[in-house]
């Protein structure tokens, strides 16, 4: 058998009879310590010998503990003043001998609970005795003090009591030992002989040749390296872009607009009254600072408030609401990014749009709200719309369900849902891919005519939203909103999470 | 959205359908629009919909609904009315705020065993929708018996004429009555700052002058949009009943009011007129009148994507709880008159009428198809170069992030020793909410190195390096239109006990190279850095950014024990 140097070392100082120390193992040899545990973990995984592990206690005195290793303990002390004092006879007055033990400050509280503990004598209304009995000589704690400071071993109970009385210090240390196996005693008498094992190939052995010489130590390669500091898309990215893809493949063209936008795009567009109860300051987030828009594209602003106040065709009715040019031009964070399909809708963004199309964005929306682990006051909103001649309620079933299933979510339910800018409007329910409960995952519709009209859309346009964390958190099973989105994430969840794709 | 109490026993009763269990109940409510919440203590159904039927807040309007949805009714239901006997006076002094009323007399109902409960919690729900908290309508609904009906002419002893009750606007400390759940004879000035209920809807008077009040002959009686009095309190053993509305607008009022006339009448209540006299015209209530919308066959097949034929379309309306005729021109041409119940308010339009075809029609039972329609997907140019700029930084070991875009000023300026307003990168005035819940969250970050900074801090646990990379927006006040300029910022730190400038330097050099830019760091202050190692980010000649070792006393403030060394710079710098 062959070995490299160090470990053939290691194993022609060990003993099979008992663990001989790392320490003792490298003065053998010469090594450092640390290159003795390497060759011994080594010869250990080959089955030569065994390496165990000790704690041992390094015991310590404290630099109170040190002071009354020379001056005696305050207790101590008391009790042969107060024996000088004759109080193993009478009692005497406290005061004066804690004065001739030359005790004061902390020191006097310490004798003087330490003193009738260890039964030195009793205190009684300041008048102190001692018990002629007491032998300081016997005592554990002085004695253990001294035992200490020679590197003796101590009793595990006086060591406690000391550790109590911050006299004493103690350090655990791990002391690793090696024991020769049955199978390293006979890999031995059959005679081993040192490899020149080679641990790094070097540029340099490259360039001399020297590589064709050498055999290169084996290593473990079974062990696990330390992970190195890498950079990872963030998991919630990771699934917008996922999400992008899949609408990009079926056909849908990005948009992208404005997050503080005019209430007129954020909801009058939109055909949501003005006294809708989710326009309120609660429930959306209103700006101080810009309060409201300059201007606001005259013609369409006309057509929205006529549809809000008379609705639009032969027989529509309107809202019975009140509605002000000044609340449409109030400015908000916008609480959905159906803002952007009115812009696109409208030619606002990119002119006037022909039938057909298809249109989505993956972006942030803002919700006044408290922060808990399933709510936050900023998400990503997932929406999209179809604009054709003639789309129905199937078209749009076909289409969402064709779009969850590519995330695994199947059976997608359709509950009869009201939305104020959608009819027939539709709540969608799927299951979860893994707990199979059956779970909200959007929102969906037909534009009504009092949102289509205004806009200048002659056609049919279907549309539908989502929370993109709500999309993550069932295809991830992640319960906590706040540690996958913001600030307050923890950086090594970021790390562990396994990649979208 | 609205959740209602719902018991499924009554449910059952009200449809004469004993036999459904309750899960079959619960799949019959979702294929109306009705989601099943959970059950509470009282093993009620809590069920939850969205706020167009507000017919159904009751249970009375859910069994309707079931009904029709089974088969078991089917058209235009609309209750008999008796003639009027009872006048409600609007006087001179009513609040200009709050100048509408109406009302409804209901006769024989009987309000045992859960029916009260459920008229309360209608009224409660009704409020809380249409009525927008009260202030656009509020609901009384008193016992008739202990009414006391005024003459509106003294002189006359005429029974009918007689039975006159008033709505006036009084000085809020001009009378006094025992409010509901009340022991003390108060004014109503008194009631706002004293009573529960008062303190909680004192906020809807804050305007008024003279408060709404309803008198009969024994004096006042009711204060809308408040409180009743006592006096008329209704219970279970209340026979005949005076319901009144007031509120800011006519028709929503008296479809409140409709509302709750038919869920009496479905507690066998008989509904009775009342002439609202105003000083000039007489106007009979409740107003149960049908509306009336046309809708084509053509319209209905082609949003349901189904073929019907013109029997089956009726039948749908007719289970819808719809009247309808049809009008046949033309070779195929149908239209279809329909006629719409009075409790409905959310019939806007001929597609709402659609929609309920769908729903009695069963959308469920609808086979989905992909649309034969052809587009061309893509993306936006920004949204390329961003994904491609993260991935640079990705690979340059950068963790990706995605910070809130929300903060605070202490986390955007002061933490980072800047001060609003200050001409250098992250210094401009913020976007500021205007009401937030909560004061971690008041502004819009005007730059994307402060929550950098914040994720550091909280994670100051964790093992080094965490070289850290956001691609995300910031916005800033300015004369624009909607007065924000918003923009993509990119912003990259690198955070290890070695790091130093031209660790972030060697990164920006990165970037350019692979977009292409050409780099220049001209030297420059900010507070936010150490004086001597700050530069402008400055890409082919236009100052876009900055770069620089962050400043220890920002460092500390974030409990780091480690050096920073960041920059950040516009997104659209780095495009073609």
């Amino acid at each position: 058998m062959e070995l490299p140097q160090r470990e053939l070392a290691v194993l022609e100082a060990a003993s099979a009879d008992e663990p001989t120390p790392v320490a003792e193992l490298a003065s053998a040899t010469g090594e450092k310590p640390e290159t003795v545990t390497g060759a011994a973990f080594d010869l250990e995984e080959r089955g030569l010998v065994t390496v165990s592990e000790d704690t041992v206690a390094d015991v310590e005195l404290t630099e109170e503990g040190e002071r009354y290793h020379r001056m005696g303990l305050p207790e101590i002390r008391l009790y042969e003043t107060a024996l000088g004092a004759g109080a193993d006879e009478e009692s005497v007055s406290m005061g004066e001998v804690l004065g001739a033990a030359d005790l004061d400050g902390p020191e006097v509280d310490i004798a003087l609970s330490n003193y009738a503990r260890k039964g030195y004598g009793e205190i009684e209304s300041g008048d102190l005795s001692a018990n002629p009995d007491a032998d300081p000589d016997t005592d554990e704690e002085a004695a253990a003090l001294d035992a200490v400071a020679d590197g003796e071993p101590i009793d595990e109970d006086v060591r406690e009591a000391l550790e109590r009385r911050d006299l004493l210090v103690v350090h655990e240390r791990t002391i690793r030992s090696v024991t020769l196996t049955d199978d390293g005693v006979d890999a031995l008498m059959a005679g081993i002989s040192a490899t020149e094992a080679v641990g790094q190939l070097t540029p340099e052995m490259l360039a001399s040749g020297e590589w064709a010489d050498v055999a290169f130590a084996d290593y473990n390669v079974e062990a696990d390296a330390e992970t190195p500091s890498s950079g990872k898309e963030h998991v919630l990215r990771a699934t917008a872009e996922r999400v992008t893809d899949v609408l990009v493949g079926m056909g849908f063209e990005e948009m992208e607009g404005p997050h503080a936008d005019s209430e007129f795009w954020i909801n009058d567009a939109l055909f949501m009254p003005q006294d809708h109860p989710a326009r309120t300051h609660w429930d959306q987030f209103a700006l101080s600072e810009p309060s409201a828009v300059d201007e606001l594209p005259d013609d369409l602003l006309e057509r929205v408030e006529s549809a809000h106040r008379e609705g639009v065709g032969d027989d529509g009715d309107g809202y019975h609401s009140p509605w002000t040019e000044e609340m449409a031009r109030g400015v908000d964070l916008r609480g959905h990014t159906t803002s952007l399909s009115m812009r696109y809708l409208s030619g606002e963004a990119v002119g006037d749009l022909e039938p057909p199309q298809r249109y989505f964005s993956v972006e942030k929306v803002y919700r006044n709200d408290t922060l808990d682990a399933t709510h936050l006051l900023e998400f990503f909103q997932i929406e999209g719309w179809v604009m054709a001649e003639d789309l129905s309620v199937r078209d749009l079933m076909g289409t969402f369900t064709e779009f969850y299933s590519q995330f695994g979510i199947e059976n997608v339910r359709f509950k009869p849902h009201y939305n104020p800018y959608t009819e027939p409007s539709f709540e969608l329910f799927g299951t979860h891919p893994r707990t199979g409960e059956v779970i909200e995952i959007g929102n969906s519709g037909l534009f009504r005519p009092e949102v289509l009209e205004p806009l200048g859309v002659e056609c049919d346009v279907m549309a539908w939203g989502l929370a993109l964390e709500r999309l993550l958190m069932l295809t991830h099973g992640f319960e906590d909103i706040r540690d996958v989105h913001g600030t307050l994430a923890d950086i090594d969840f970021l790390r562990n999470t396994e990649v979208v794709y | 959205m609205p959740v209602v109490d719902v018991d499924p026993d009554e449910l059952r009763e009200l449809t004469g359908h004993e036999e459904k269990g309750d899960d079959e109940l619960k799949d019959d409510l979702f294929g109306i629009g009705l989601e099943y919440e959970g059950t509470s203590e009282d093993g009620e159904f809590q069920l939850e919909f969205a706020p167009d039927r507000l017919d159904r807040l009751s249970v009375e309007g859910v069994a309707r609904s079931l009904r029709y949805q089974y088969g078991d009714a089917s058209g235009v239901y609309v209750p008999d009315t008796n003639d009027a006997e009872w006048t409600i006076e609007v006087a001179d002094s009513v609040p200009d705020e709050r100048p509408c009323v109406t009302g409804a007399i209901v006769r024989g109902v009987d309000l045992s065993g859960g029916a009260l409960e459920s008229l309360i919690q209608l009224q409660e729900k009704l409020h809380a929708t249409m009525g927008r908290e009260r202030t656009k309508g509020a609901i009384g609904i008193h016992d008739l018996t202990m009414v006391k009906g005024g003459s509106l002419d003294p002189d006359t002893t005429d029974a009918e004429a007689s039975n006159s009750i008033t709505y006036r606007g009084i000085d809020p400390d001009g009378d006094t009555f025992v409010a509901l759940d009340d022991d003390a004879e108060r004014t109503p000035a008194d009631v706002l700052t004293e009573h529960p209920t008062g303190q909680t809807y004192a906020d809807l008077l804050d305007d008024y002058e003279r408060y709404p009040a309803i008198y009969d002959d024994l004096g006042l009686f009711s204060f809308p949009p408040v409180i009743n009095g006592r006096r008329t309190e209704v219970t279970e053993n209340s026979r005949n009943l005076l319901v009144e509305l007031t509120g800011t607008d006519q028709w929503t009022i008296d479809r409140m009011c409709n509302i709750i006339c038919y869920a009496l009448d479905a507690r066998g209540g008989t509904i009775e007129d009342v002439t609202v006299s105003y000083p000039d015209t007489d106007v009979p209530k409740p107003d149960l009148e049908t509306d009336e919308k046309v809708v084509t066959h053509e319209r209905i097949e082609s949003t349901l994507g189904i073929d019907l034929t013109e029997e089956e379309v009726l039948d749908l309306l007719g289970r819808a709880g719809l009247g309808a005729e049809s009008e046949v021109w033309g070779e195929q041409g149908i239209d279809y008159v329909v006629e719409i119940p009075p409790y409905r308010t959310d019939v806007l339009h001929p597609v709402d009428i659609v929609d309920d075809v769908g729903r009695a029609y069963g959308f469920n039972d609808l086979v989905p198809r992909y649309p034969d329609v052809s587009t061309v997907g893509g993306r936006t140019d920004r949204s390329r170069l961003e994904r491609a700029v993260r991935e640079t930084l990705v690979g340059l070991g950068h963790q990706d992030l995605l910070n809130f875009h929300l903060t605070n000023e202490d986390e955007n300026y002061d933490r980072m020793r800047l001060d609003p307003g200050s001409d250098v990168v992250g210094g401009g005035e913020p976007a500021t909410i205007a009401e937030p819940y909560s004061e971690d969250y008041t502004i819009v970050r005007t730059w994307a190195l402060p929550s950098l900074m914040a994720l550091l801090e909280n994670n100051t646990h964790r093992a080094y390096p965490q070289d850290v990379a956001e691609v995300g927006f910031a916005a800033e006040r300015d004369d624009s239109n909607t007065g924000v300029a918003e923009r993509r910022t990119v912003a990259g730190a690198v955070v290890r006990h070695d790091a130093s400038y031209e660790d972030a330097k060697a990164r920006l050099q990165v970037l350019a190279r692979d977009f292409d830019v050409e780099l220049a760091t001209p030297e420059t202050s900010h507070p936010t850095f150490i004086d001597g190692r700050v530069a402008s980010v400055a890409i082919d000649g236009e100052d876009v950014g900055v770069i620089g070792e962050v400043h220890p006393e920002v460092l500390v403030e974030h409990d780091l024990e480690v050096p920073v060394a960041a920059f950040e710079l516009r997104l659209d710098a780095l495009a073609e």
